[in-house]
């Protein structure tokens, strides 16, 4: 598969691509770090059909979603497998909860039964963070556990 | 008691004028036209012996138009980091230069037609060769054509004009200055020369410049440029060459992280002070000196929107885009605005012929309004794009 990149001057670049099914698609990155996401008309293959705008932070959830690490095809197996296991995504606040701390701080298995499977800053994910891992803001944590514990830990994370 | 009525009367004239653009900004952007034509209509009609004088705010409305031509020119220098100026020199060139021959001859041949002589000629040249950055930018952003393939062909052409301005600019400064022929020659290698030397430091030195500005405070940065540009544009005022160039020069010469988060902070500041720019440029023009010039400026403008549609058409083409983009690409060059406007005002300051002032108004006032509505409706035209596979990068 080839990825074609364009300059854009004064905005950023293009990269754009071919599907197997035939869609032509491309991403633009800009320049203030917001990405747009647009599928090409067939008819006028030089205009989008349609683009959709996403800031950093949700560029960072549709790579997960994607399965940027195959982290999130993992969890889905998993979530079938076993009954009664929720999964969220807590993206860490400005100031608030535990920003700025790390999971040791929190406490965050013994006071929840919870579990941090990994992490997802700029992009990048980080898997299985230990006790001295720090949040910052922005970091979107994936939890593991029961439905009860996960929502308590999103209240610990967060509040 | 009089002194406090006084500035009392200015801020109230200030107020009152800066929600006049507000309001008109508003009505621009629910009609899907820029503000520019509007801010310039608010100066003509504001002008003397209207029922809304501006005499106490006089004197700030003239710095603060200053000013505002000072950062109009200092974010277009900081529009384009020295990476794109130097693609946009080696890849854009062709098309570079049949925009600038087609759009310009026609103002230059019109000047002369006009009796104007050579200077006023080169400066209604400029007048119709630059398209105005912003106003483009803008609708390709809000038509969400941002991602269209057509777009980087836009851009490019956009960035040769960027790179013309900054020889065109001194060149027509040192013109307006006049002199005899040697003394103007000599100026004009002065002009290029310092233009040239801070192109290089924008390519090799720029970040000497660039560790002295940076700091991690907002306000400091803000104040750091600020003062730097209005202390060389000054500086520049006092041995007879535009602070508006000197500006520009200035944001040529600022790179990476200073010159990103400079764009941020400044913007806001240029968008106040360039809508009194516009303004000002309005109030010097006597609205019953249009008529007169409307059959040029009319008959400049359809020049000017079949030269730029075929210069979009032609470089679209190169690129391989298909007819419905040739025709966006076409549009999408039109608009004249900002820099149109700074050129026609720094001839008016000079004092070349009474008759450019109204008829470069008249002339974007026409043009930046077709052109927004071109670029918006290019789509709804019959152009039928033939059956073909996606062109190959």
């Amino acid at each position: 598969m080839e990825v074609f990149e364009t300059p854009l001057p004064g905005v950023g670049s293009r990269y754009e691509f071919t599907t197997a099914a035939g869609d032509r698609i491309a991403v633009v990155a800009r320049r203030d770090r917001r990405r747009e996401f647009v599928l090409y008309d067939e008819e006028d293959p030089d205009a989008c059909r349609a683009s959709v705008e996403l800031t950093g932070e949700e560029s960072a959830v549709v790579v997960e979603l994607l399965g940027g690490t195959k982290l999130t095809e993992r969890l889905v197996d998993l979530r079938h497998e076993v009954e009664g296991l929720a999964i969220e995504w807590v993206t860490m606040p400005d100031a608030t909860g535990l920003t700025g701390r790390t999971i040791g701080d929190g406490r965050l298995r013994t006071a929840t039964g919870a579990s941090v499977v990994a992490v997802i800053r700029g992009g990048n994910s980080i898997p299985g963070p230990g006790p001295e891992f720090g949040f910052e803001a922005g970091d979107v944590v994936l939890v593991i556990g029961s439905h009860a514990s996960v929502q308590a830990a999103n209240d610990l994370l967060t509040r | 008691m009089i002194a406090a009525s006084g500035s009392s009367i200015v801020l109230i004239e200030l107020g009152a004028l800066l929600l006049i653009l507000a309001a008109l900004g508003r009505l621009a952007a629910r009609l899907g036209l820029p503000s520019i034509p509007l801010y310039l209509a608010a100066g003509l009609l504001l002008g003397e012996g209207s029922a809304f004088p501006l005499d106490a705010s006089a004197e700030f409305i003239r710095v603060g138009a200053d000013i505002g031509v000072v950062l109009l020119l200092l974010l277009l220098g900081l529009e384009y980091t020295p990476t794109e100026l130097r693609t946009g020199l080696t890849t854009g060139w062709p098309a570079g230069l049949v925009d600038l021959v087609a759009n310009s001859l026609p103002g230059f041949l019109a000047g002369i037609l006009l009796g104007w002589g050579v200077v006023a000629a080169v400066v209604l040249g400029g007048v119709t060769y630059i398209s105005s950055s912003g106003i483009i930018a803008k609708q390709i952003f809000d038509l969400d054509r941002t991602a269209n393939r057509e777009t980087p062909t836009v851009l490019t052409i956009l960035v040769f004009e960027d790179l013309v301005m900054a020889v065109y600019l001194p060149v027509i400064g040192v013109l307006l200055v006049g002199g005899t022929i040697s003394e103007a020659a000599a100026s004009i290698a002065v002009a290029i020369f310092v233009v040239c030397a801070a192109l290089i430091i924008a390519f090799r030195q720029s970040h000497h410049v660039n560790r002295v500005l940076d700091t991690k405070s907002p306000e400091l940065l803000l104040l750091g440029i600020l003062g730097l540009t209005l202390l060389i544009g000054g500086l520049a005022e006092r041995v007879q060459v535009s602070a508006a160039v000197a500006a520009f020069l200035v944001g040529v010469t600022l790179s990476d992280r200073v010159a990103e988060r400079g764009r941020e902070l400044l913007l806001p500041i240029r968008d106040v002070f360039g809508g009194l720019f516009f303004v000002f440029f309005g109030l010097q023009v006597d609205p019953s000196t249009l008529p007169p010039v409307l059959v040029p400026a009319l008959l400049l403008a359809v020049t000017g929107v079949v030269t730029k549609t075929a210069t979009g058409w032609w470089a679209a083409k190169r690129a391989g885009i298909g007819p419905r983009g040739r025709i966006r690409a076409g549009f999408s060059l039109i608009p004249r605005g900002e820099f149109s406007i700074v050129i026609a005002g720094l001839a008016v300051v000079a004092g070349v012929d009474r008759d450019l002032g109204p008829l470069a108004t008249a002339y974007v006032l026409i043009v930046a309004v077709v052109g927004s509505l071109a670029m918006r409706f290019a789509d709804r035209l019959p152009v039928r794009n033939r059956q073909q596979s996606p062109p190959a990068q």
